[in-house]
């Protein structure tokens, strides 16, 4: 029943992301010019270091740059900000009528809307990346790639969940969206592979959730044939679907106690 | 003028009456800006100078680029909207003013996250970028015709939906701009480079300026301020085209 309800939720939310094409197009549009931006700055930066970069050529970076900005291009980046609305207007507690989980459904809707335009941006990507550098340096990891950028979006919107709970406690929490989009962007391997930061920044950065979001596909469709980064997001997801849960059910407590 | 100043006025009041909410814009994206200076800091790092930019230089070109860009998107913040307000046929409240209605609606709103932006650009250029009375002289030059570009080209493609009827053209055109001139646009070659300096003049918005602070020549000053002029005017001509097209939504809204 539960499953059931989440599962007509997402389709419909992924039924209006398709019946707006014009979102689509946007979405695509913007998606194309940062992957051109970025992979004409890595192809030209490995050209002037030998040919590759902490262990990356052209290929595999135009490979990398396309799949993580698929990551989170295809995201709604203000999910935090327009949660966090929500719940300091009150207006969640309208969502508190329902028989399911408030979080539950919110994940669901947001990840039908999102799954399109992740397949549209992942198609785009695969021939553009062809067009730009060549084809992909090995095939079994792109198509692992495949499921383990499902996994990064599924990752990114529970933990925007979990991050945006804090407007339970604190009344304006909008603005923080920032500073979790810059943690995706550096740590989480969406600018740059985690093997460019300096050594100890990147042994910090991959024992964060972030790489899960963004370096994890990315770094497999770039030939790397790593598994366990598949089970790492696999652990992520675990653990940041409990914590997003765990907010919201301790939020909604207090929201029902002291009032939206 | 002085309606002009008023206006102005009262939308900077707007902004400042949530003091709190103010500063915590402000300095959102002063943060989110440094984030840019890590990116480029550990790039350089990692693979030296690339045609010619380095960190010092980057960070010169995002000096100019945040303090052009929160002039145009925090100051005349409905320059990115006035698409879907003429495809919405939202301008009535504008029209019936005794004032030029793009003056206005450019003057009418600010947006207090994109202050920080201002607040930025302005300090990383006086505390990363060795300034001189020349190279100042130089810097607010380039930020004064990157603005009027920028927000010329803004208002022109924004205004297309007066034809269109959609504000696709807008939300791509500034996707694209905003996307391409961040970058030093040294990095493309050929038709690319070509193109971000013509059609889509990205490369004027932030690498040129850059440049010319760095390495003055008269030549390309001119040419940066003839093309801002150029595209101030494309911005007035495709506004003042487009309201002879405009339909009224009968939506009375602040504009």
């Amino acid at each position: 029943m539960v499953l059931r309800a989440l599962r007509v939720s997402a389709a419909t939310a992924a039924r209006q992301t398709l019946a707006q094409p014009s979102g689509l197009v946007v979405t695509l549009f913007f998606y194309v010019c940062v992957v051109s931006v970025l992979s004409t700055l890595w192809r030209t930066a490995t050209a002037a270091n030998d040919g590759a970069v902490a262990g990356y050529s052209a290929v595999a970076l135009t490979w990398y740059v396309a799949t993580s900005e698929a990551a989170t291009v295809s995201m709604n980046t203000r999910l935090i900000e327009e949660t966090g609305e929500d719940i300091a207007s009150g207006s969640v507690a309208v969502e508190l009528l329902r028989p399911i989980s408030v979080v539950g459904l919110r994940i669901a809707t947001e990840l039908g809307r999102c799954l399109p335009r992740v397949v549209a941006c992942g198609v785009l990507g695969v021939v553009y990346a062809r067009i730009l550098a060549g084809p992909p340096p090995r095939l079994l990891p792109l198509l692992l790639a495949a499921p383990s950028l499902v996994l990064a979006v599924t990752c990114n919107l529970v933990a925007q969940h979990a991050f945006a709970g804090v407007s339970f406690w604190i009344r304006d929490a909008r603005a923080t969206w920032f500073l979790y989009q810059k943690l995706v962007f550096i740590v989480g391997g969406m600018l740059l592979p985690l093997e460019v930061l300096p050594p100890a920044m990147t042994r910090v950065a991959l024992v964060l959730p972030f790489m899960a979001m963004a370096y994890a596909p990315s770094r497999l469709a770039s030939g790397h044939l790593d598994l366990w980064l598949l089970a790492a997001q696999l652990g992520w997801l675990v653990l940041l679907g409990g914590l997003a849960v765990a907010v919201f059910s301790r939020g909604e407590r207090r929201l029902q106690v002291v009032g939206g | 003028m002085r309606a002009m100043a008023a206006t102005s006025r009262s939308a900077f009041l707007e902004s400042w009456s949530n003091r709190a909410g103010f500063w915590t814009q402000v300095l959102t994206m002063v943060f989110n800006d440094i984030a840019w200076v890590v990116f480029w800091s550990l790039f350089f790092r990692r693979v030296g100078a690339i045609r010619g930019w380095d960190t010092p230089r980057v960070l010169l070109l995002l000096a100019v680029f945040t303090t052009a860009g929160g002039i145009v998107l925090g100051v005349f913040a409905n320059c990115r909207a006035i698409g879907r307000m003429a495809g919405a046929g939202e301008l009535d409240a504008a029209l019936a003013l005794p004032v030029h209605p793009l003056g206005h609606l450019l003057l009418r709103r600010v947006n207090t996250t994109n202050l920080g932006d201002i607040a930025f650009g302005i300090v990383l250029f006086v505390v990363g970028c060795q300034p001189t009375v020349e190279r100042t002289a130089v810097f607010v030059l380039g930020v004064v015709c990157s603005a009027v570009l920028l927000t010329g080209f803004l208002v022109a493609i924004g205004s297309l939906s007066f034809f269109a009827g959609r504000d696709d053209a807008g939300d791509l055109g500034f996707h694209a701009m905003l996307m391409f001139a961040a970058y030093p646009v040294d990095v493309f070659g050929g038709a690319a480079k070509l193109l971000l300096s013509t059609v889509l003049p990205a490369a004027f918005v932030a690498t040129i300026p850059a440049r010319l602070v760095d390495d003055f020549d008269p030549r390309l000053a001119a040419a940066l301020v003839a093309m801002a002029g150029a595209f101030a005017f494309l911005g007035w001509a495709t506004f003042q085209a487009g309201l002879k097209r405009y339909t009224s939504g009968a939506a009375w809204t602040r504009a």
